[in-house]
C-alpha cells in the first residue's frame, strides 16, 4: 500500500531540549501526500513534543522544517494553521457551551465583518461532514456530543482550515472500539484525497491498522521506520521499549479454589446522571481467579467498581466480601485493595506528598497515629519500605507526588493497595495511560495476586488484555451481563457481538 | 506547607528562603508605595521612619501593634483553615460581627459567677455566634452546593445591618441617649485583662498567637489536619479514604466561622469595651488578604498579621510627621497582597504558558 505521492513535510534534524532532558535528538521525519505516518513509542519518547514543534507549540534548538520543499518557520500555532497543518490535541480544545458550527468557525476570519454571519459557514460545515462521513448537526452544542463526536468535530475544524497535514494526538483513547474503527476508516478517506496524517500513538495494533509506514521513537531519537503489516508486534514493541516485552497469556497455574470471595447478587444502581448504569446484576469471584469484564466503556462498569468500593449507593441488591456485607467504604486493607479508574481524582492526592499518599486510607490509625498525633517516623519507615519493595523512583518521599511520572503514581497506588494483602483486589483500567513496560508489570502483578491466592476483578475495555489477563470473561452491556466465557478458549468474534449487545447464545 | 520556595529572580538565579514570596512582595508594595508618598510631596524614608517608629519605637508603641494584630490573625486564621480545606471563607466581616455581638450579650448580663468564668462564657459565646452565622452558608454549601463564596459575603452585609439594628432603640442591646449607636458597657468581670499597664494591649493578642501555634501543630501533626489537607487538595480521594466529607466540610466550616467569631469577641472584651455600630472595618477582609499572602500557613498568618498590625499601628505617628492620611497603611497592605499573588503566578507562569503546558500532554 505504499502510497508515493509527493514528499509534502520534512523535518531534519530536529533536536530539542528541555531541562534535564534531551526531548528530541536530531529527528529526521519525511511524510508525503496521502501518507498515514504512525509514530509510535512510550511515553516521554519524544512524539508529542515533535509534533508540538511542527505546530508551532515550541521552537526547535536546531533542524529545519520543509514544506512541499520550500523551508518554513513556524512560531505559532496560528502560523502553522496558516501553512496547512493542523492539530487534534489528546484532550480536546471545544467550547463547552457554544454550539458544534460556533466552534468550528472560532478564531477564523468573520465573513462579513463586524457581523457574526454564520450561513455560508454552515453551508460549508454540512458539505464537509457530508463528504467524509462525519453525521454531525452543526448547531449541536458540545455538552451534547459524544466523546466520538467530538472527536469528529475537531477532525472537521482541521478540515474547515483546508489542513493539508493533520496530526492526530492519541485520538483512540477516549473512544470505544467501534468508533475508533469509524475513525481509522475516515483517516484513509482523508489520506486518498490526499492529505498527510501523522498518527501518534502507543498502541501497537492501531499502527497495523490504520498506518502505512510507522516511525519508532525511543528517549527522543528515530529507532527505525517500518511497515506495520511486514513487522511483528512484538518487534514493534521491541523497537519501542529496547528490549523483550511480553504481553500475551501467560501460562498458569489452573484455579481449582471454590471459596467465593465477592458475591455481588441483584445489583442495581444508577450513574452520575440518574441513569439506571446496573440492571439486577449478580456475579461472584473466586479466591485464585482473575474475572475480567470486558465490555465497551460507559456500561456500568465503573459503577459496579465503585458500588464494591463503597463510593456509590446501590439502589437494591448486595456486596459481599468474604461474607462481610459492604455498605461503604471499606477500611479494612486486609479485605479489599482497589485500583481506581481514575487515579488522579481517586486514587491520589496529587498536592499531599508520596508518603502522605502512602497512608491515606489509615493515617489516623496506629502505628501512623498515637493518641491523636500523627507519627511522621513511622510514617517516614512505611514509605520508604513501599518505595523500595515496589520499586516507586522517587527522589525522597516528601515530595508531591504530582512530580511523579504516571507510572510511578500508579505504582504508589500498587503499592498502598496490596501491601496488607486483601482478599479481594478491584482492579479498575489499571493500564489506561501507561507505557508498555508499565502494562507489562501491571499484568504481572495481578498475575502474582491471583496466584497469591487473592480473587482479582480486573476490569478494562482492551478487549486483548482482558483476554490475556483473565480466567474467566464476563461482558458487559448495558449493565447487565451478555455472557460468561472462559477466557483460554474463548471466542473473540462471540465476545465482540455480546459487547453489542447480543446476548450468549443458550445452546 | 510552603516551607521551601525558590524564586528565580533574572540575573540574580533562584532565591531559596521560607516565606520567600511574601518578603518579596512586601518588599514591593514598600517600593511601590514610597512612589506614592514621594508623589505627595513627602519624604518616604521620613515617612517609614515615623511609621517604624509608631510600630516598634516604644513599649506603647508595641502594644499598640499588638492591639492592631489581634484581630486580624483571628481573622486570618478564620480563612486560613477553610484555605487548607479547599475553602473560601469570605465572610469574615459577618462572623465577626456576630461574634462580636453574642459576646457582648454574655459580657453586658452581670451572672452569679467569678470574673475568670465570665469572660470564658462571654469568649466562647463570641465562637458560638461566629460559628452560628456560617451554619447557614456551611450547610448550604456541604448539603446543597451552594457556593460558599457568594453566601458568605452576602451575610457580610446583612449581619453588619443586622447589628445596627440591634444597637438601635427600642433594642435591648441599645444604649439609651447616646450620639452614636452602641451597646452598653462590658461589665468589669468579662474584660480581657491587660497585659501592660498604661498601654491597650490586652490578652487577646497572646491567645491569638497562641492559637495560630496550636492550629499549625493540629495541621500537621493530628489526623484532624490530615484530613483537613486532604479533602481541600482531593475530596473525591478523601471520600475513598473514608472521610465523610459532607461532614467534614461542614465542621472546617463552623471552625472557620467560630475563630472570626472570636476576633470579634475579643475586639469588644478587650479592647472597644462597647459594641459599636459597624466597628468592624476592614478586619475581615484584610484576614483574606493575610490567608493568601501566606495559603493558609498559620504560623505565616502571624508573622504577617503583625506586620500588618505595625502598619496600622506605625500609620497615625506617619500622618503626624508628614501629613500623609492614615489609610496609606491600607494601601501598602494592598499592594503586599497584589505582588505576592503576582509572584505567585509569575512561577507557574502566564496565561499564554499554562495552555501550552496543557497542550504539552504527558509528555514534556
Amino acid at each position: 500500500m505504499g502510497r508515493s505521492g509527493e514528499i509534502a513535510l520534512r523535518m531534519v534534524g530536529i533536536t530539542k531540549r528541555f531541562p534535564g532532558v534531551l526531548a528530541n535528538n536530531n529527528i529526521t521525519l519525511e511524510v508525503r501526500a496521502g501518507e498515514v505516518r504512525g509514530l509510535l513509542g512510550e511515553n516521554g519518547a519524544g512524539k508529542t513534543t515533535l509534533m508540538n514543534i511542527l505546530y508551532g507549540l515550541h521552537q526547535p534548538d536546531s533542524g529545519e522544517i520543509f514544506l512541499n520543499g520550500d523551508k518554513v518557520e513556524i512560531s505559532s500555532p496560528r502560523e502553522a494553521n496558516d501553512l496547512g497543518i493542523g492539530m487534534v490535541h489528546q484532550h480536546f480544545m471545544l467550547v463547552e457551551n457554544l454550539t458544534a458550527l460556533e466552534n468550528v468557525v472560532l478564531g477564523l476570519p468573520l465573513e462579513h465583518p463586524p457581523l457574526l454571519d454564520l450561513e455560508p459557514a454552515r453551508a460549508r460545515f454540512k458539505k464537509l461532514a457530508n463528504e467524509y462521513g462525519l453525521g454531525l448537526d452543526p448547531s449541536t452544542p458540545i455538552w451534547q456530543l459524544s466523546v466520538g463526536d467530538r472527536q469528529w468535530l475537531e477532525i472537521l475544524k482541521l478540515l474547515f482550515r483546508e489542513a493539508r497535514i493533520l496530526i492526530l494526538d492519541e485520538p483512540t483513547s477516549v473512544l470505544a472500539p467501534s468508533q475508533a474503527e469509524r475513525l481509522f476508516e475516515t483517516i484513509r478517506r482523508l489520506a486518498d484525497k490526499g492529505r498527510s496524517i501523522v498518527f501518534i500513538s502507543h498502541k501497537l495494533r492501531e499502527m497495523k491498522e490504520v498506518a502505512d509506514r510507522v516511525t519508532v521513537l525511543r528517549d527522543g531519537h528515530v529507532v527505525g521506520t517500518v511497515d506495520p503489516r511486514e513487522t511483528s508486534p512484538t518487534e514493534l514493541a521491541q523497537m519501542m521499549v529496547g528490549r523483550n516485552v511480553f504481553l500475551d497469556r501467560r501460562p498458569r497455574p489452573p484455579a481449582e479454589s471454590k471459596q467465593a470471595v465477592l458475591v455481588v447478587d441483584g445489583l442495581s444502581c444508577q450513574d452520575d446522571r440518574g441513569v439506571p448504569a446496573l440492571r439486577d446484576l449478580s456475579l461472584t469471584v473466586h479466591a485464585g481467579e482473575i474475572v475480567g469484564v470486558a465490555g465497551v466503556a460507559g456500561n456500568g462498569q465503573r459503577e459496579l467498581a465503585e458500588c464494591i468500593a463503597g463510593l456509590r449507593r446501590p439502589m437494591k441488591g448486595t456486596i459481599r466480601i468474604n461474607e462481610e456485607l459492604i455498605t461503604g467504604v471499606t477500611r479494612d486493607p486486609s479485605l479489599l485493595g482497589y485500583i481506581p479508574e481514575d487515579r488522579r481524582k481517586t486514587g491520589l492526592v496529587a498536592d499531599l506528598t508520596v508518603e502522605e499518599n502512602l497512608i491515606i486510607k489509615a493515617f489516623d490509625k496506629p502505628p501512623f497515629a498515637r493518641r491523636g498525633i500523627l507519627q511522621w517516623s513511622e510514617i517516614r519507615d512505611r514509605a520508604n519500605t513501599l518505595i523500595q519493595e515496589y520499586d516507586i523512583r522517587t527522589p525522597h518521599p516528601a515530595i508531591p507526588l504530582r512530580h511523579l511520572s504516571g507510572g510511578n503514581q500508579q505504582r504508589v497506588v500498587v503499592a498502598r493497595e496490596l501491601n496488607a494483602e486483601p482478599a479481594l483486589l478491584v482492579a479498575s483500567q489499571p493500564t489506561r495511560g501507561l507505557d508498555v513496560a508499565s502494562v507489562e508489570a501491571i499484568h504481572s502483578m495481578l498475575l502474582q495476586e491471583r496466584n497469591r491466592g487473592a480473587a482479582v476483578l480486573f476490569i478494562s475495555t482492551e478487549l486483548p488484555e482482558v483476554l490475556a489477563v483473565s480466567d474467566r470473561i464476563l461482558v458487559f452491556f448495558k449493565g447487565e451481563i451478555m455472557g460468561e466465557l472462559n477466557a483460554e478458549a474463548a471466542d473473540v468474534t462471540l465476545i465482540g457481538e455480546m459487547m453489542l449487545g447480543h446476548r450468549e447464545r443458550t445452546e | 506547607m510552603n516551607e521551601r520556595e525558590t524564586i528565580e529572580l533574572s540575573g540574580l538565579g533562584g532565591l531559596v528562603l521560607p516565606y520567600a514570596r511574601p518578603l518579596l512582595g512586601i518588599a514591593l508594595a514598600l517600593l511601590v508605595s514610597a512612589g506614592l508618598i514621594l508623589a505627595t510631596g513627602a519624604n518616604p524614608m521620613v515617612a517609614y521612619a515615623a511609621m517604624l517608629q509608631g510600630a516598634f519605637g516604644s513599649v506603647a508603641a508595641l502594644a499598640n501593634t499588638g492591639v492592631r494584630a489581634a484581630p486580624l490573625l483571628l481573622s486570618g486564621f478564620a480563612v486560613g483553615l477553610g484555605y487548607k480545606a479547599g475553602l473560601w471563607n469570605i465572610g469574615g466581616t459577618g462572623q465577626i460581627y456576630l461574634g462580636a455581638t453574642t459576646a457582648t450579650v454574655v459580657g453586658i448580663i452581670p451572672l452569679p459567677v467569678p470574673a475568670w468564668l465570665h469572660l470564658l462564657l462571654a469568649v466562647v459565646a463570641g465562637f458560638v455566634g461566629g460559628a452560628l452565622w456560617m451554619l447557614i452558608p456551611a450547610y448550604l454549601c456541604a448539603y446543597r452546593g451552594v457556593n460558599l463564596v457568594c453566601t458568605t459575603l452576602m451575610l457580610d452585609y446583612v449581619a453588619g445591618h443586622l447589628v445596627s439594628w440591634l444597637l438601635h432603640e427600642p433594642s435591648p442591646l441599645a444604649e439609651k441617649g447616646t450620639f452614636y449607636p452602641m451597646s452598653p458597657p462590658i461589665l468589669p468581670s468579662a474584660r480581657l485583662p491587660i497585659l501592660v499597664k498604661g498601654t491597650s494591649l490586652h490578652a487577646g493578642f497572646v491567645l491569638a498567637v497562641a492559637l495560630g501555634v496550636v492550629l499549625h501543630l493540629v495541621l500537621r501533626y493530628t489526623p484532624f489536619g490530615f484530613r483537613t489537607r486532604m479533602v481541600g487538595e482531593n475530596p473525591e480521594a478523601a471520600r475513598y479514604a473514608g472521610v465523610d466529607v459532607v461532614r467534614w466540610i461542614l465542621l472546617v466550616l463552623l471552625i472557620c466561622g467560630g475563630l472570626a467569631g472570636l476576633a470579634g469577641a475579643g475586639e469588644v472584651l478587650g479592647l472597644k469595651l462597647r459594641l459599636f455600630d459597624y466597628f468592624e472595618g476592614f478586619v475581615g477582609f484584610e484576614g483574606l488578604a493575610l490567608a493568601i499572602m501566606v495559603e493558609g500557613n498559620p504560623l505565616g498568618i502571624i508573622l504577617a498579621g503583625i506586620f500588618f498590625g505595625s502598619l496600622k499601628a506605625g500609620a497615625g505617628k506617619m500622618q503626624i510627621v508628614t501629613g500623609i492620611g492614615a489609610p496609606m497603611a491600607l494601601v501598602i497592605e494592598a499592594l503586599a497582597v497584589l505582588f505576592v499573588i503576582a509572584i505567585g503566578f509569575g512561577e507557574r507562569g502566564g496565561f499564554a504558558q499554562r495552555q501550552q503546558k496543557k497542550t504539552r500532554g504527558k509528555e514534556g
